[in-house]
């Protein structure tokens, strides 16, 4: 048996793996010593640093060391050979590290399993609540900080507050789980991971407010979610957690579940609540808010699932633990879905005030493909584009806001060279126009003619003038749309504007596409020197656009080309020029 | 199911959790599963069955790690507890029979991050 475990990889990628190499030379200095019967070493495929040399890790100390260089082996190897401790100069400090709230139990814990989840803590945080009183609940939730995760950031103990100072016979609690953003996943991960955690956060908010029925509104689109918040509440219902007389108190609630049906508009609350009550999902104006009159005109608090999964630790904890993490205006931790072209896409949980160099580079270990960022994209269709200069910026509401972008539900697009700064807002702006109910007229209409301006500049017929006037709408609809979806629909286009505007220009004036994104404006011919003439290429066009011989050479012919970009992907000598 | 009181759920909450020693778990989330993790956790699960080991297999949710999907956690008495990522059928087969039967890390097969 082993007591000690070395892992070992090369997290270099600019030149040959050395993990083998440094392997067998670890190895070799653990035989020396007469320790490979008591030490055992094993290359790991991913050891969760990135560009930091040879790193090696010895468990069960979790001493990490980073940067290894080959003479450094026989000092690590002799250390942990003769107990000598660290070698200190060589010990990695990681600078940014994730810190899992939300998602502690996801990953840990049986989603099925009601035992689990009591037995990790669970509804402790509901027996604190229920013992605390419903206004001392609220004194917690105000004192921890906590806002909406939503997207807009609205401070959850006012939305609670509105709702429990307004007299009514009935009162709701809605979770919103309608996620919709491209990209956005963390609320189906912590809904399929950690279930419970979601509903006793519910359960306690129904609690302070006084609501004695709840909806789970969840789309229909993660059956495998609803299947699991399904038993979780059976299971609730079941252990007295649900129902009247819950632990032995006063207090009871009901539970059900509902369906979206696919529209995006749905997560917007007003239109959330139409859909629930049988009605055509579309905004309403506001106010009246929905804590003062929402669901059958009663007062309703509508919760994202993040800030609910988050609501059991801050009662068990204190609102006085919680507020110690983040920054000054936003508290806690936030859940990213990292995506795009980076090399671990996944979700990364980490306190508020975390950079975005520090998210993509350290733990999503950089670009797939190696080549450098050009801008990371925040929050969704409703978000902007935040270029790479402006990485170092700590992520909180705020500072998002101030570059134009917004935090969203979380969701967090990495992009590179080869993405078009005119070609994304133009997809996100479709996105939009295609979800926009139709209801008010600045959104219908407004998205509408913006995305025609957009594909015009795309396809190389724009004009210098559209930019301006690409510019009066967006502040059009920021200023009169009815709900954030048409506020927010223009913030892509405004945030390349304001980051990338020579994109535009170039796409205007030169009918150039930097990124070669764009095939209206990409010509592709071959380049007679480099061409081998093996014929590919002329095999591969679907429309016959190439013409030529295996003794003449081949050539493209434009008028028939149709920029599929075929010919670039199957020719393996390079031959083929894209401009 | 017995309905919970406060005092259940405070003894509950103390009770040293007497965990079985060797445990795997497969995340069984939406990312897991198109990754192919049932696949994973039902050979798994006969493996285990078939060569009566004694060894929990457990579903989980994610961790979060998604680009390495399907992440099996595999905890046995002695080793340290180690994910194993992009877990197929073979890499699965090595993790019985290696690291369970033989109990050595598999090589080239962990994702491990930086705690």
């Amino acid at each position: 048996m082993y007591e000690k475990t070395i892992l070992i990889k090369d997290t270099d990628t600019k030149r040959e793996d050395l993990t083998r190499q440094a392997y067998t030379q670890i190895l070799d200095f653990l035989r020396h010593n007469d320790q490979h019967s008591r030490i055992q070493v094993v290359r790991v495929a991913d050891i969760g640093l990135y560009d930091k040399g040879l790193v090696i890790k010895i468990l069960p100390e979790q001493i990490t060391y980073a940067n290894v260089k080959e003479d450094d082996l026989k000092r690590i190897a002799d250390a942990i050979s003769f107990n000598k401790g660290r070698v200190e100069d060589l010990v990695y400090k990681p600078k940014s590290k994730q810190e899992r709230l939300v998602l502690k139990n996801c990953g840990r814990i049986d989603p099925e399993s009601i035992d689990d989840y009591i037995a990790c803590g669970g509804y402790l945080g509901l027996k604190q609540a229920i013992e605390l009183k419903e206004d001392k609940v609220i004194e917690e939730i105000k004192t921890s900080g906590i806002r909406g995760r939503g997207g807009a950031g609205y401070p959850t103990w006012m939305k609670w507050n509105f709702a429990r100072e307004v007299a009514s016979d009935q009162k709701f609690v809605i979770c919103n789980a309608d996620e919709g953003d491209p990209g956005a996943y963390m609320d189906r991960s912590i809904l399929e991971g950690d279930p419970h955690a979601v509903l006793e956060g519910l359960i306690i908010a129904a609690f302070a407010v006084g609501a004695s029925k709840g909806y789970f509104y969840v789309r229909a689109e993660y059956p495998l979610a609803v299947e699991r918040i399904n038993k979780a509440i059976k299971q609730a219902y079941d252990c007295g957690l649900l129902g009247q007389n819950i632990l032995g108190s006063s207090f009871g609630l009901d539970l059900e579940i509902r369906l979206g049906a696919g529209a995006f508009v749905c997560g917007e609350e007003t239109a959330l609540i139409s859909s629930i009550e049988g009605k055509r999902g579309t905004p309403h104006p506001r106010p009246p808010y929905p804590s003062v009159k929402g669901l059958w005109g009663k007062p309703t608090v509508i919760n994202n699932v993040e800030t609910l999964a988050n609501i059991p630790q801050i009662l068990l904890k204190g609102g006085a633990w919680f507020a110690k993490i983040g920054t000054a205006t936003s508290k806690g931790t936030k859940v990213f879905a990292v995506t795009g072209k980076v090399k671990n896409s996944g979700l990364v949980e980490i306190a508020m005030g975390a950079t975005l160099r520090e998210i993509v580079m350290d733990i999503c270990g950089g670009t797939l493909t190696g080549k450098p960022i050009k801008a990371v994209q925040t929050g969704g269709p409703s978000g902007g584009v935040i270029p790479e200069h402006l990485l170092d910026t700590p992520v909180d509401y705020e500072n998002l806001q101030k570059l134009g972008s917004i935090m969203g539900s979380g969701g967090m697009i990495v992009m590179d060279d080869d993405d078009c700064m005119v070609d994304i807002p133009k997809f996100y702006l479709g996105f939009c126009v295609e979800e926009s109910c139709g209801k008010c007229s600045p959104c219908r209409i407004g998205g509408f003619q913006m995305l025609g301006y957009l594909k015009k500049i795309t396809e190389g017929a724009g004009n210098i003038n559209d930019i301006a006037q690409l510019k009066r709408i967006s502040y059009a609809m920021q200023k009169a749309s009815l709900c954030g979806l048409g506020q927010t629909a223009s913030n892509p286009v405004l945030s390349t504007l304001k980051y990338f505007e020579k994109e535009y220009i170039e796409h205007i004036e030169n009918k150039h596409c930097p990124a070669g994104k764009c095939s209206h404006l990409v010509t592709y011919s071959v380049i007679e020197e480099k061409c081998k003439r093996c014929g590919l290429c002329f095999t591969n066009c679907p429309v016959s656009a190439i013409t030529g011989d295996k003794e003449k050479g081949y050539s493209v012919i434009q008028e028939k080309c149709i920029k599929c970009g075929k010919c670039f992907e199957v020719c393996k000598f390079r031959a083929i020029n894209k401009k | 199911m017995v309905r919970l009181t406060p005092e259940s759920l405070d003894k509950i909450s103390k009770e040293p959790c007497d965990k079985p020693a060797n445990w795997i778990k497969v995340g069984m989330s939406s990312c897991g599963i198109a990754a192919g993790a049932d696949e994973v956790f039902n050979f798994l699960s006969e493996e285990v069955k078939k060569r009566n080991l004694n060894v929990e297999v457990k579903k989980c949710g994610c961790q979060g790690n998604c680009y390495a999907e399907p992440l099996v956690e595999v905890s046995i008495e002695g080793l340290p507890s180690v994910t194993y990522g992009r877990v197929n059928r073979d890499i699965a087969n090595k993790i019985i029979e290696k690291h369970v039967i033989g109990k050595m890390l598999v090589n080239d097969c962990i994702y491990n991050t930086v705690d």
